[in-house]
């Protein structure tokens, strides 16, 4: 794995037989029909080990859907047969009635307008609304998606959702240790967060907003600070 | 255009359920206010003031007219504000909305109509000669109370202006560049504050200061306090909401009474601060 | 406060013979006008405010539709000959925009709007003359005027506007009065005895303020009575009206000539 770091518009020398490209790049054609590969964002340009799979690391705010990512939506109004949801992206998203593990024509879960969701993408295409599904669609199983009852949505930078998944981040195990805590990470910049208390709620969104690269950027050590002030 | 969603069911029983504690997403008191940061730019009646992440840009310039003849001793003020959709997508361009009416109105209401700067004072040559001095206010982020940041940042570039000194010799004026002698800061009668109180649907729960934009979407009513140091109540402004009895206004008078001595001290200090760097390269 | 004209003489009275708190003439015409569901025309002295009231109906743009309750729209309208002065004020007036936002504030807490849940309440509020007084005229009209299009509401909401002279508190002022004074204009639930709406926008004392809020709350209290039996009068007529109307063969017509004769029962 090397670290580059990439502005719009240079051009990457990803060459594979089975090439893979990450969001922030675009391949094209030239006039005598040679494949070449260009970035599209700044950002650190990685890619794995053997070469096939290239991308884009950078931060930002906007999220543009990508299939099989999981996303943590708002229901914004009905609209036939299921809902819209809006998951932050440019359009807002949607969501059938029975993209719901168990759900039959009549038997349909009963979402209202406000409502949180944990679903994934299950289409995005550039020129189409996002869909969203709240099941595996291999095993029809909800796998921990659906309905988000109670608990509060933290909103974060794009990077800060990416570093919460990551298993080597500090920041959830810390706050972990100190008290029960559950969370739900949307990969579109909202995490839902809720403990049994709601001050431990709220001491979990003010350190996910002191760690956000895009805002203070607290380390491991600063959060351990951080949260002596919060008196806990 | 679509608005964009109010916040999700979650959000709101949360925020109710933690304000009814009195604590704060933010982790602030009640009756706490966000801590005012101020830049000072380059020119003189360049502010910018930042309650957390609200930002208000204020700037004022002032330029030689002549009056109007109906009041031929006053200088003027005008006063342009105008919220974009660069402060919050919440706001739309074209047709000004609900909120850009009531800052606009209630900028004009605390700056201008309060009496805070004399405007006799800034009459050079009766009928003839007066300062015309323009605040551009630019919203540029809103995350809650945009109106206590923009009353604010108004009224420090009030505070920080400071004009030409100017001579009249006969029917002659002679204006000195700020090299030649030091400008005179503008004469004002009192300073106003604003500070804007959320309440909410349950009666039991506190009333907040200074609403973060959660907090402001989800409140059932705001009252604005416009007041000065001195105790003497310029601008109240609560247009429906909740009803509140007598009592909880008055006590929200009271508390904004405190508050406006404390955020007097802090501005009069910063501004010192200010004119104390300056002076060096204004020789 | 440099005044020419004497505004609280040696006396107690003020420049147009008033007590100080002493409220101008009140008449009410509850009598339907045209299209409009529901109609309101108030004076206050010289004030004159004509209020109609079209909805619930389905909006007028789509798009504003909210899905849990009604949508209210404010629209004001100032004619050109109601002041001193002639002057034509444009609908983007900031001064009129703000009216027009105080009033939809006023009444969205008060209007049970939930009860209409993707539709649309129109207040159309056109002032005719001024004297001193124009948002409390133009929000106690809008009161009545729902109220004969028979919009629930929780309350009615009378206003009143209070000034002090030098320490002195003065009812309902005119526009003199007004221009010379610091005043505060309240709005009041009489049932709670709540406050929905203060607006004041000149300098006083902070300690003047608790004073003028009881006043004008306790003036609240007498409007409120002089509006209801405006309303009740109007009621018993239509009721009256309802039980004729078999005999004289169309409920329209009924109606219409009974409420006809409201200023003759009034005066």
């Amino acid at each position: 794995m090397s670290e580059t770091f990439i502005l719009p518009g240079e051009s990457v020398p990803a060459q594979h037989v089975n090439l893979k490209l990450g969001p922030g790049l675009l391949q094209y054609a030239t006039v005598d029909q040679e494949s070449r590969v260009a970035s599209t964002k700044a950002g650190e340009l990685h890619h794995s080990a053997n070469n096939s799979r290239w991308w884009i690391e950078g931060n930002s705010k906007r999220y543009i859907p990508a299939p099989q990512e999981s996303v943590v939506g708002v229901v914004t109004a009905r609209s036939g047969e299921g809902w819209r949801v809006d998951i932050g992206s440019a359009h807002p998203a949607y969501l059938d009635g029975l993209a719901f593990e168990g759900a039959t024509k009549r038997n349909k879960p009963n979402l209202k307008v406000g409502s949180l969701l944990y679903a994934r993408v299950s289409l995005a295409h550039k020129d189409m609304e996002p869909e969203l599904e709240c099941f595996d669609a291999q095993t029809h199983k909800a796998e921990g998606f659906g309905e988000l009852k109670g608990g509060f949505l933290v909103r974060c930078s794009l990077k800060m959702c990416r570093l919460l998944l990551s298993p080597n981040h500090f920041l959830l195990p810390l706050l972990g240790s100190r008290f029960t805590l559950e969370v739900a990470t949307g990969l579109n910049g909202r995490v839902w967060v809720t403990a049994k208390e709601a001050k431990h709620v709220i001491a979990v969104a003010r350190c996910i907003e002191a760690v956000d690269p895009d805002g203070g950027g607290m380390d491991e050590s600063g959060v351990k600070q951080f949260l002596g002030t919060l008196d806990r | 255009m679509p608005r964009p969603p109010s916040p999700s069911i979650p959000e709101k029983e949360f925020l109710f359920n933690s304000l009814k504690e009195s604590l704060r997403l933010d982790g602030r008191q009640s009756l706490e206010m966000r801590d005012p940061v101020f830049t000072f730019g380059p020119d003189l009646g360049w502010v910018e003031c930042a309650l957390g992440k609200t930002r208000v840009l204020a700037q004022l310039d002032g330029k030689m007219v002549k009056p109007t003849p109906e009041r031929p001793l006053e200088g003027i003020i005008t006063i342009n504000s105008e919220i974009s959709p660069m402060a919050s997508s919440d706001y739309e361009p074209g047709r000004p909305s609900d909120e850009e009416v009531t800052m606009t109105r209630m900028l004009d209401k605390v700056l201008r109509r309060s009496d805070a700067i004399d405007k006799e004072s800034l009459c050079i040559l009766a009928g003839q000669r007066v300062w015309h001095l323009r605040l551009t206010i630019h919203c540029l982020a809103d995350a809650g109370n945009l109106l206590d940041c923009a009353c604010l940042a108004g009224i420090v570039a009030f505070r920080h202006y400071r004009r030409p000194e100017v001579e009249v010799v006969g029917e002659e004026v002679i204006i000195h560049h700020p090299s030649e002698r030091a400008p005179v800061p503008l004469s004002m009668h009192h300073t106003p504050f604003c500070f804007t109180f959320a309440y909410f649907p349950d009666p039991n729960t506190p009333p907040i200061l200074d609403p973060s934009h959660l907090e402001q979407r989800l409140s059932a009513g705001l009252i604005s306090i416009a007041l000065n140091a001195q105790k003497e109540l310029c601008v109240i402004q609560k247009a429906g909401g909740v009803p509140l009895s007598q009592e909880q206004v008055l006590g929200a008078i009271d508390i904004a009474v405190g508050k406006a001595v404390e955020l007097d001290r802090i501005v009069t200090q910063r501004l010192e601060e200010d004119w104390k760097g300056r002076k060096v390269e204004i020789r | 406060m440099s005044s020419r004209v004497e505004i609280l003489n040696d006396g107690g009275y003020r420049s147009d013979g008033r007590r100080q708190y002493e409220l101008r003439d009140i008449t009410i015409d509850l009598s339907p006008r045209g299209t409009a569901d529901g109609s309101a025309m108030i004076t206050h002295g010289l004030t004159e405010v004509m209020v109609d009231v079209f909805g619930p109906r389905e909006a007028k743009l789509r798009g504003q539709t909210l899905h849990d309750r009604a949508l209210l729209t404010v629209e004001v309208g100032i004619v050109p000959f109601s002041t001193g002065e002639r002057r034509k004020r444009n609908r983007g007036d900031k001064r009129i925009l703000e009216l027009a936002a105080t009033i939809k504030q006023t009444f969205e807490p008060i209007v049970q709007t939930n009860l209409y849940p993707r539709s649309e309440i129109s207040i159309f509020v056109s002032v005719l003359q001024q004297d001193g007084g124009l948002l409390p005229a133009s929000i106690n009209a809008t009161t009545l005027a729902l109220l004969t299009a028979g919009i629930p509401m929780t309350d009615y909401v009378t206003a009143i506007t209070c000034g002090v002279h030098s320490t002195a508190p003065l009812l309902d002022l005119t526009t003199l009065e007004e221009n010379d004074l610091p005043h505060l204009t309240v709005a009041s639930l009489p049932r709670t005895f709540k406050v929905t709406l203060v607006a004041m926008e000149t300098r006083l004392h902070v300690e003047r303020v608790s004073e003028c809020m009881k006043i004008a709350g306790e003036a609240g209290k007498v409007l409120h009575q002089e509006m209801k039996r405006a309303v009740e009068a109007r009621t018993k007529r239509l009721v009256q009206a309802m039980d004729m109307a078999p005999r004289i063969g169309g409920v329209g017509g009924g109606v219409d000539r009974d409420v006809d004769m409201d200023e003759d029962n009034q005066t």
